[in-house]
């Protein structure tokens, strides 16, 4: 599968790569992004299967970043794993049609337990 | 003593941003401003001329301000233990509870900031506390400093100041529209005390399980 992590942290891109190891998801193709809009132009690029992003970040936020990509159609696995997450932002995720959200700090059962069904 | 002795007249109190309303702020003849006091794992901040004041034992807090905009804010917050690995550092893989913990409370900061405009190339940034006051095996503090070096490395922010490690404790004065750090040491007499909230904190970081943090839609 093709994982697509989007988060202007460095630090929080590692540590979501090392937590899906550690949730035992392994031998995938990795892509990292730090900005939102270059990943919407790589995502249209290369179609990865799932897409883990960020909420906050400057220039696109990941809310757009899902919005722009039902805007033009593409229709790819989606999921945010964001610091902030508050009952509207559940709500406008859902409707924007991600699959899941994921609360930082989270754990590594929580992404197992989340992803199991979508990293095959 | 009376205001004009300190220059200073008691103002208005500035509106608080949505979701720091649980902190608690009063007038600082001392500051001539009014002052938001953080608690361990809280943080707060302000577009406003104010301060923002916290007592560090074994915690760390870390100071960030956009100069450009004079918005800035203060964190407070130590490592939970993290029992599968013991405190795990960057050294040995970012995936630990701690990182991931401590990694939330410096990008929850960061978030507050960049909702005000700040720019993350713009932010100046001062460390502090880190102390060795409480009596176990690992030094808390030394695993503070560390991480929130690594962090702020990692993410390429340059600290412009620091006062950290040590045995005593911090009482720090920070005003993010200067930059203005007031700081004092204060006497091992208080540590006791502050050490003992500090381990009530780290228990509760112990017990926080997940549960709230998955949401599966549809």
């Amino acid at each position: 599968m093709k994982i697509m992590i989007i988060d202007d942290s460095t630090a929080m891109r590692m540590i979501v790569r090392k937590t899906l190891r550690v949730a035992g998801f392994e031998g995938h193709e990795f892509s990292e992004f730090d900005d939102a809009k270059k990943a919407l132009a790589a995502i249209k690029a290369s179609h990865p299967d799932l897409i883990l992003s960020d909420w906050n970040m400057p220039n696109m936020t990941g809310i757009e970043l899902i919005e722009a990509l039902a805007k033009e159609g593409i229709k790819i696995k989606f999921g945010f794993v964001t610091t902030e997450a508050t009952p509207d932002m559940r709500q406008r995720a859902a409707a924007a049609g991600a699959s899941f959200l994921i609360a930082k700090p989270f754990t590594a059962d929580s992404f197992k337990e989340t992803l199991g069904g979508h990293i095959k | 003593m009376n205001a004009f002795l300190h220059g200073e007249e008691r103002r208005a109190k500035p509106p608080v941003l949505k979701g720091f309303e649980h902190v608690r702020r009063f007038w600082s003849p001392r500051n001539g401003a009014w002052t938001a006091k953080i608690l361990p794992g809280e943080f707060f901040v302000t577009n406003n001329d104010e301060v923002v004041t916290t007592i560090l034992g074994s915690c760390i807090s870390v100071c960030m301000r956009d100069p450009q905009l004079r918005v800035g804010g203060m964190n407070h917050f130590m490592l939970p233990e993290d029992r599968s690995t013991g405190v795990s550092s960057w050294l040995q893989g970012p995936g630990g509870l701690a990182t991931r913990y401590g990694s939330h409370a410096m990008e929850s900061l960061i978030n507050e900031l960049m909702k005000l405009g700040a720019a993350r190339e713009r932010l100046e940034v001062k460390l502090f506390g880190g102390a060795r006051i409480l009596s176990s095996m690992t030094d808390v503090g030394a695993n503070n400093i560390t991480f929130a070096r690594e962090f702020l490395g990692l993410e390429r922010f340059a600290i412009v100041a620091e006062d950290v490690g040590g045995s005593r404790p911090r009482h720090v004065d920070y005003f993010p529209a200067s930059g203005r750090v007031m700081l004092k040491h204060l006497q091992a007499l208080s540590a006791p005390a502050i050490a003992s909230q500090e381990s009530r904190y780290s228990e509760r970081l112990g017990q926080e399980r997940s549960g709230d943090d998955v949401e599966l839609f549809g």
